[in-house]
């Protein structure tokens, strides 16, 4: 396992004020370090996210969750001795402890990205919603079709990477394609891929900061025109 | 002349010229100079477009108009769309530049960046 210390978690947010510094702090308690891109948020995110002990960058105007991570990512890179970036929910949807389980897999099986999935075993599909099992499973039908990768969950926002792997994904979606679009670059670059369980808290208020199942079509449309950039 | 043909022919001198103002770029300029070399005669005489149209096997001249204006339409939105892109991409980078260059970091974490 590498240095608490040299992985950085990567927390893109719009307005979370309220659930920020709960996301932060077990976070931190567990020595990881947190950088959380405040995307225009228009209430106290910043200071919330600061006072649990993240490193705050800001987007003066909002961009999107894509474009969130990307400066994440740039800024991790620019840490001299950071050696993992692990992409998180601002939501509170994710488990701290998943962080650890993600960086195991990566450096057990030696892997560039490490996906967590909700579908890899049956205690994590259970706690899905129906509807959106029903969505999430298109969804990753399209994702295997398109991409080739073998993977049992299109859209999880919770991911680790080496930082040399994620220093070479060539992302542009700056809304929320991007989780598309980062399969298909693991799939580009022919990086080594692993899946690891995750749950995922499904609360009233992960449900309505949450995508709809109209939101998919959205998705589909930025895909389909990425070609035409 | 009839009035109406006056009032276009006013209205299209204006366009022109604040179009000209407005619009540096010399591809835009001659695009805008032909459109206004195009118009003025349509609206001086209109039967002309009925020759043209016969001439290339359109029935009306009003209808050849109308197909040119939806071209010139179809193309405009695509030349704009791509501009919007590329201003959102400038757009994108120098809000990351910013926030990149602009950390907040808390005390006692100190910056490691290489």
């Amino acid at each position: 396992m590498p240095e608490a210390s040299t992985v950085w978690i990567v927390i893109p947010a719009l307005n979370e004020a309220r659930t920020i510094g709960d996301v932060v702090a077990p976070l931190r308690a567990c020595g990881w370090r947190v950088v959380v891109i405040d995307d225009g948020s228009r209430d106290g995110t910043a200071a919330a996210a600061r006072a649990a002990g993240a490193v705050v960058l800001r987007h003066s105007i909002n961009l999107g969750q894509g474009a969130g991570l990307r400066t994440g990512i740039a800024f991790v890179q620019r840490q001299r001795d950071a050696q993992c970036v692990v992409t998180y929910d601002a939501d509170g949807q994710h488990q701290p402890d998943a962080v650890a389980a993600l960086i195991g897999v990566l450096t057990r099986e030696h892997v560039d990205v490490v996906l967590g999935s909700r579908f890899l075993d049956d205690s994590g599909a259970r706690e899905v919603p129906a509807a959106r099992r029903a969505l999430l499973r298109l969804a990753t039908l399209f994702t295997r079709f398109t991409t080739g990768l073998r993977v049992t969950d299109a859209h999880n926002g919770l991911r680790a990477f080496t930082v040399d792997a994620a220093s070479r994904l060539r992302l542009t979606h700056n809304r929320m394609a991007h989780a598309s679009e980062m399969l298909s670059e693991i799939a580009r670059l022919g990086l080594r891929y692993a899946e690891a369980p995750v749950t995922i808290r499904y609360t009233d208020y992960s449900m309505a900061k949450g995508q709809r199942p109209l939101d998919a079509l959205a998705i589909l449309w930025d895909i389909f025109t990425a070609g035409l950039r | 002349m009839l009035r109406s043909q006056v009032l276009l022919i006013v209205l299209l001198a204006g366009l022109a010229l604040y179009l000209f103002r407005l619009r540096t770029t010399p591809r835009d300029r001659l695009l805008y100079i032909v459109m206004v070399g195009v118009a003025v005669p349509l609206v001086l005489f209109p039967d002309a477009s009925n020759v043209v149209a016969h001439a290339v096997g359109i029935g009306r001249g009003a209808d050849l108009v109308f197909y040119l204006f939806i071209i010139f339409s179809l193309f405009h939105f695509a030349t704009s769309a791509s501009r919007i892109r590329q201003l959102e991409r400038q757009l994108t980078s120098l809000v990351q530049d910013r926030a990149l260059a602009a950390p907040d970091v808390p005390p006692g974490q100190g910056s490691s960046s290489a």
